[in-house]
């Protein structure tokens, strides 16, 4: 990890682990069900201040906490064009894959580019440790990954062109 | 594999396999911009029948295909085409010419067939600015060649040079923001000392670069780009004409296989990734105990 990242992170892993204190609550407007809280919104009560961690204008994390769930959401750096192009794709390629990666939502939450839902089965039956490594690490490599993809793209870009133009 | 052939591969096989040991065949095939071929034997098995279909072939007669394909194939050029397609090339597998090196130039020649055809426009700019040059000044015709649904080459030579005008469509947004990083390297890659001598390339999007800017059926949406290739004399001379034709012809296929390719690789890398993120999360995941559960009397319990 490198220095610069190390509070922002330092400050969402605190947060995320302070937050994480789920219970099961069920529903407390309709009869026999037990959905999360802070997706169905039903009652304000059991709802708690949302939190956001900002690294700059263009790198943040929002973090809502319920009785029973906590909504997670990813604002990415993307600097120019193709970031905002390689970014889209690797979170849509992921959310495609929700179902495996259990905490993950379908649809990130607006203004932001994924989101994640932990409910309190989640808590009780993973290791909540672990799940917050997995956020963190999953932040710290996405940053990479792009930057990653945008060289390798740049530097092909150049390939092609020096190769063509070589040959004419 | 960065840069693609100008010949057919197909074409190039095929008629190697069917020298060696001839046989009655009937193949369909297409080539890079919805050029289709079709490869038969209709009367024996030692007369082969290649037919074209371009879609831009009423323009290139115009600009002079005919002449160019008669004078590559001679006595092979049908005057009647095979219906439904531009040209015919009957080839009589018994003369062939023997040694090994003229028959793989031959099969070669063929296999240009495409090439050929579309080279009718380059060669003839390049004709007219040599006689451009001698006058001084002026310009020569602004051909058009639809080669594609929404997509064209521009060609027009004048007193001391050639343009060349491609204009692309990027299907998703993806393609047009690829596509551009791919366009201002081959603008910025001219810096390089080793490429000083190639083209002037210059790259706009959106909006037609002023040669063409008159014409009337240009579509100047988001997703249109003009790359504009400058040639002088020295690109086109006798010994480097044929060459800087059948590379030309092929940039826009060239450019559009390269942002394909980086879309492939980048869903492999992502791929990878999220195997990666997978493994951290399952490791997450409390270990179940399966341990195996036995009744008093020693008796296995088992789920059904």
């Amino acid at each position: 990890m490198s220095n610069v990242l190390r509070p922002y992170l330092g400050a969402v892993r605190s947060t995320l682990t302070a937050a994480l204190t789920l219970e099961n609550f069920s529903s407390q407007v309709v009869e026999r069900h037990n959905k999360p809280e802070v997706e169905a919104a039903g009652s304000k009560e059991v709802l708690l201040n949302p939190l956001i961690i900002s690294r700059n204008e263009n790198e943040r994390v929002l973090i809502e906490p319920s009785i029973n769930s906590i909504r997670l959401s990813i604002k990415i750096k993307q600097a120019d064009e193709i970031e905002r192009i390689l970014c889209h794709k690797f979170t849509r390629f992921m959310m495609q894959r929700a179902e495996s990666f259990i905490v993950l939502r379908r649809k990130p939450v607006p203004g932001y580019d994924i989101s994640f839902l932990i409910t309190n089965t989640h808590s009780e039956t993973m290791l909540k440790h672990k799940i917050v490594d997995f956020i963190i690490q999953f932040m710290e490599e996405v940053d990479r990954e792009i930057s990653e993809m945008k060289l390798s793209l740049n530097a092909r870009a150049r390939i092609v062109a020096e190769s063509y133009l070589l040959a004419v | 594999m960065i840069l693609l052939e100008p010949h057919n591969v197909i074409i190039q096989t095929t008629l190697g396999e069917k020298i060696i040991k001839p046989s009655s065949l009937d193949v369909a095939f297409v080539d890079y911009d919805g050029v289709r071929f079709h490869l038969s034997t209709p009367q024996s098995k030692t007369l082969l029948l290649l037919s074209m279909h371009i879609r831009c072939w009423d323009e290139l007669v115009k600009y002079g295909a005919l002449e160019i394909l008669q004078r590559e194939y001679g006595s092979l050029l049908q005057p009647q085409a095979e219906p439904e397609y531009n040209v015919s090339l009957v080839i009589d597998l018994e003369q062939i010419p023997a040694s090994p090196e003229d028959r793989s130039a031959f099969i070669l020649s063929i296999a240009l067939f495409k090439r050929n055809a579309l080279a009718a426009p380059f060669e003839l700019a390049f004709k007219n600015q040599k006689a451009l040059e001698s006058s001084g000044s002026g310009q020569g015709e602004l051909m058009e060649i639809h080669y594609r649904d929404e997509e064209a080459i521009y060609v027009q030579a004048s007193h001391d040079r050639v343009t060349v005008i491609f204009s692309t469509i990027f299907a998703d947004e993806t393609d047009r923001i690829f596509g551009k990083v791919f366009l201002q390297e081959f603008v910025d890659a001219r810096r390089q000392p080793a490429i000083q001598n190639a083209p002037q390339v210059l790259y706009s999007n959106r909006d037609p670069p002023l040669e063409i800017r008159h014409l009337a059926n240009l579509r100047n949406t988001e997703d249109t780009g003009y790359v504009t290739f400058v040639l002088f004399p020295r690109h086109f001379t006798p010994a480097n004409a044929p060459g800087t034709i059948s590379h030309i012809q092929l940039f826009r296929d060239y450019l559009h296989y390269h942002i394909k390719c980086s879309k492939a690789y980048m869903h492999s890398r992502m791929r990878h990734r999220v195997a990666e993120f997978q493994k951290v999360l399952n490791r997450a995941k409390q270990e179940v105990a399966t341990t195996e559960r036995k009744t008093v009397t020693g008796r296995t319990m088992s789920t059904r």
